[in-house]
């Protein structure tokens, strides 16, 4: 597949009038990726697919200049559909390189099984329902459900459903809601007081690196509330209050974008489990509205769209 | 006279420049009795309203939030309170996950007209909020 993908992307770069190409190249790290942004041919060349390309590269999308070429797994194409409905993103002036994702590989939890650093294994290989890592020759297997991310046991369509060249065979997700949502479950069985301690601790540990919000392929406002400064919303020293604003309020403002890409998450270094919120959010607006982040280019977002009648019990 | 202090309700309560807010006139002009308890912000349509504005109160030490605008298909610029409608759904459930009630933020639709209703909506609004009792979420302590 990588070698397909090599050629239909050297093919837009030559033929197909597209300025650029978005993808993943092996990264510096074993087992890892780091997004490539490149209008060399020659370059294409180290495009790569794998279980670790973890990024969500729709957030380029945003910035970039002119024609791009972007490779998509399932959650990037839904992504990249969501910034259409919003405008941010003109669909003829991107080629989407459709990717079936087999489900990314979280290196932290294989090394956590194994009980050894990612420089010790050999090989890592994803085979449906078992993971093969080779240690010093050795070959041990893991259940796939304890080494992918959370959001990949959720994810319902990991085939994008958008896209101009899809490269591959359609794959079904290794999907397990359940495992995906433990957190939440956890946290809707406690009492609303036990929820805000909840909170209240995890987000005294945020440093307001801002990188959940930076990563985001939802948050596209080119000035954010937390910057503003007339009024200044919120602190921009980090104290639990305001950390904890700053979530609720970038949540809200991302409902019905978010693809739960899980990149926030993953993002965090202080490993606050915000997936927990964004998730949640976007189970809420499916109850409430019945809609999904990034299924239909052609529906009105989320926060533009009426209905005369709706959400009644919410009014005195 | 000895006067006992008892705990009063604080709320905010942004009202729609062409519907609630004349509503709240023609209710003192009426001179309809109700509850002194919710500081009234006035806004150009209740679209205007951002959760931000509705964590905000909250975060300054509001008991609760009302945000009051024009009936479904009356809003001055057409679709202001529809979408208002949605932020405000989606923001008192995923509140109430974070573990602030919901009962705390109230919405209602009020016209010019409606002074009599205000004056209910108001009174209405200080009971329930009276009920969940005071804000102490965003406190050091939670004292």
């Amino acid at each position: 597949m990588e070698q397909e993908l090599r050629k239909e992307a050297r093919k837009l770069l030559e033929e197909v009038n597209v300025d650029y190409i978005v993808g993943f190249a092996r990264g510096s790290l074993k087992f890892s990726t780091t997004p490539l942004i490149t209008k060399d041919k020659e370059e294409v060349a180290s495009l790569v697919i794998s279980p670790f390309m973890v990024n969500n590269l729709a957030r380029f999308l945003i910035e970039m200049p002119g024609r791009v070429g972007i490779v998509a797994k399932g959650c990037d194409s839904r992504s990249v559909v969501s910034l259409i409905q919003d405008n941010q993103v003109i669909r003829d002036k991107v080629v989407i390189i459709g990717v079936p994702c087999s489900g990314l590989i979280d290196i932290a939890k294989v090394e956590k099984l194994a009980n050894k650093d990612r420089d010790e294994f050999d090989d890592i290989t994803l085979q449906g329902e078992e993971t093969v890592v080779i240690i010093g020759g050795q070959k041990t297997k893991f259940p796939t459900k304890d080494v992918l991310f959370a959001h990949c046991l959720g994810c319902e369509s990991p085939t994008p459903k958008e896209y101009d060249i899809l490269l591959g065979k359609p794959r079904d997700a290794i999907g397990d809601e359940a495992l995906s949502r433990r957190e939440i479950k956890q946290l809707e069985d406690m009492v609303p007081e036990q929820r805000w301690g909840f909170w209240k601790e995890q987000l005294s540990h945020c440093i307001r690196c801002y990188a959940c919000r930076q990563i985001c392929p939802a948050c596209f406002c080119e000035r954010c509330f937390v910057e503003e400064s007339q009024p200044r919303w919120i602190s921009s020293v980090s104290q639990w209050q305001d950390n904890l604003m700053f979530q609720v309020i970038r949540n809200i403002h991302v409902a019905g974008r978010c693809t739960d890409c899980g990149e926030c998450e993953r993002a965090c270094p202080m490993n606050i489990p915000l997936r927990s919120l964004s998730k949640k959010m976007s189970e809420l607006v499916d109850e409430t509205f019945r809609y999904t982040a990034g299924i239909d280019k052609n529906e009105p977002a989320l926060m533009t769209a009426y209905e005369h009648v709706e959400a009644e019990d919410l009014i005195m | 006279m000895e006067r006992k202090v008892e705990w009063e309700p604080r709320i905010v309560g942004f009202l729609c420049k062409w519907c609630s807010y004349a509503g709240a006139d023609l209710a003192g002009t009426g001179r309809k009795k109700y509850p002194a308890n919710v500081r009234i912000l006035k806004v150009p349509c209740s679209g205007r309203v951002d959760p931000l504005l509705i964590l905000k109160g909250l975060r300054l030490g509001f008991d609760g939030v009302m945000v009051s605008g024009c009936h479904p298909g009356d809003c001055h610029y057409q679709t202001g309170n529809y979408r208002v409608r949605r932020r405000l759904a989606l923001t008192k459930k995923f509140l109430e996950y974070i573990g602030i009630p919901e009962e705390r933020i109230k919405a209602s639709w009020v016209s010019a007209s409606e002074g009599a209703k205000f004056a209910q909506v108001v009174a209405a609004v200080v009971k329930d909020i009276e009920e969940v009792g005071p804000n102490k979420l965003f406190t050091e302590d939670g004292q």
